[in-house]
């Protein structure tokens, strides 16, 4: 179990270019960050404050044009707001490419689909499965890898508010259960609050971080808690 | 309209609705009428015209059995398809690694883009001549008129094809760091599949044209070289025949290889959305 992974981000600056009209947006300038190992933080703001693009740098799919990223070379596991399964192989192969890419026994796959309830659709095609179904996939692939850094992207607001809760819920639970230092982007205050040890929003453009907490509530958490409730209306002024 | 567009237009759909089923005994039902009235019609005008170059459809027929029972129908074909198969299999190859490096960059679509232009305008014709020319009676020359012949329409199918693969599987398999290997078995041809199966088609008609021409002129085998043995006896029967059994060979490997190899890959599509 590795949990020693840190991010931490120094003065990191970027700037989209659009190819047809030239036209320059500053998403992130002179941005520092730091996650702890074995930390969840959640980045909670609207759309287009460059949440993802900060996620996409730490996940290495963005080269930043300014600053210091510091995350080592880890081992990733990664929820994106669509799925990303490859539809042509059963539920199990998928799983068990991740597993096969990281040197690690295939064997994983069948435990790792049974911890998000799939176990049996595990030789199904994705395409059968539910819209929920198909996430907890995911969420199966991103943990089965043992993962020194979890990045979760949006991951459940494609879903439906009831799926939604399930999933955050079982996140919550395999949380508790292999702990790993990890980045939550969401523009869902309530999900950030109920899953993350911090929570950090961000505004504007060039992004800045406008307010922070650090959320002490013992796990498992309830999404009827008052105290997060209360966490969750501090958020959304912030935002 | 470009001269792509219009390549492209000619390239069978990757996948086609299919209209309600009838019963399976049925099914065969209009082509077999098709066929009964071209064998009557045919018949009816050798009859007319009552010339040595409309043999009718006994004589034909007695060619064709003929052809395959003595065994040169099964030997020449296996050259040819042998001869195909080598060219194919080369500009498949070829086509996969040019096509994807197409869609991946736009410094190796510039790069490629005349070629492939280029090769698609020039008629098999050429290719045939200008192989004969150069390789003369070689192995290298039959396989190298059909892979030039079919490389371009491949290249500019797999190209396309490419735009459709989903850029965030790619990424995907980025943050997994799926191996190369990986990516090209389970990401790139799966995802590819369409447009392998609709340029697969499109290469391989282009290829058996090419192939019967390269034969015409410069093989000492196959059934090309059959065609011109029996162009140059006069005996239409016998050109008919080896052009009814190849035509009939071409169309069970389209239909019966081609199409079975197409619902294999596609098995995963039948599975629905609940």
């Amino acid at each position: 179990m590795t949990a020693a992974t840190r991010i931490r981000l120094t003065g990191v600056g970027k700037t989209f270019v659009d190819a047809r009209s030239g036209a320059r947006q500053q998403v992130l300038e002179d941005f520092s960050l730091t996650v702890e190992p074995g930390e969840l933080v959640a980045v909670v703001g609207a759309s287009g404050t460059g949440k993802t693009t900060l996620l996409h740098i730490i996940a290495g799919l963005v080269q930043p044009d300014a600053g210091e990223v510091d995350v080592g070379e880890p081992r990733l596991g990664v929820v994106f707001q669509q799925p990303r399964l490859l539809d042509w192989l059963s539920v199990r192969q998928n799983v068990v490419l991740a597993l096969e890419a990281a040197g690690l026994d295939p064997a994983a796959a069948d435990d790792a689909l049974a911890a998000v309830g799939l176990a049996d659709y595990a030789s199904s095609y994705p395409t059968v499965l539910s819209g929920g179904q198909r996430q907890r996939v995911a969420v199966a692939r991103a943990f089965a890898v043992e993962p020194d850094l979890v990045l979760l992207d949006e991951p459940f607001s494609a879903l439906d508010e009831l799926t939604a809760r399930k999933l955050r819920l079982l996140l919550q639970e395999l949380w508790m259960q292999r702990r790993r230092t990890g980045l939550l982007v969401t523009h869902n205050p309530l999900e950030a609050a109920l899953l993350a040890d911090r929570v950090i929003v961000l505004t504007g453009r060039p992004a800045r971080i406008s307010a922070s907490y650090r959320v002490d509530a013992d796990r498992p958490r309830s999404a009827e808690d008052k105290q997060l409730f209360d966490l969750h209306s501090h958020i959304v002024a912030a935002l | 309209m470009t001269a792509t567009d219009v390549h492209v237009a000619q390239a069978p759909p990757a996948s086609t609705p299919t209209p309600p089923r009838s019963p399976r005994r049925l099914r065969g039902l209009p082509a077999a009428a098709f066929l009964g009235l071209l064998c009557a019609g045919w018949q009816i005008m050798s009859v007319l015209v009552d010339s040595v170059l409309v043999p009718g459809v006994p004589a034909i027929a007695a060619e064709l059995v003929e052809i395959v029972v003595d065994g040169s129908f099964v030997e020449q074909l296996g050259v040819t398809v042998l001869r195909v198969g080598l060219g194919f299999a080369l500009a498949f190859v070829v086509a996969v690694g040019i096509g994807i490096a197409m869609g991946r960059s736009e410094f190796a679509r510039r790069f490629f883009e005349p070629a492939v232009l280029l090769g698609l305008t020039i008629p098999g014709l050429v290719w045939a001549l200008l192989c004969v020319i150069w390789f003369g009676i070689d192995l290298i020359n039959p396989v190298a008129a059909v892979a030039l012949s079919s490389a371009p329409a491949l290249m500019l199918t797999i190209y396309q094809g490419t735009r459709s693969v989903d850029p965030d599987l790619l990424e995907m398999a980025h943050v997994y760091r799926f191996s190369r290997v990986t990516r090209l078995r389970r990401l790139w041809l799966p995802a590819l599949a369409p447009s392998l199966f609709a340029g697969a088609r499109l290469g391989l008609s282009l290829g058996w044209k090419v192939i019967v021409l390269v034969e015409v002129f410069g093989m000492s085998s196959g059934v090309g070289y059959q065609l011109n043995n029996a162009f140059a006896a006069q005996n239409v029967a016998a050109v008919l025949a080896w052009t009814l059994l190849f035509a009939i060979v071409m169309a069970v490997l389209e239909y019966g290889v081609l199409q079975a190899l197409e619902r294999r890959a596609g098995r995963w599509r039948k599975a629905v959305t609940v």
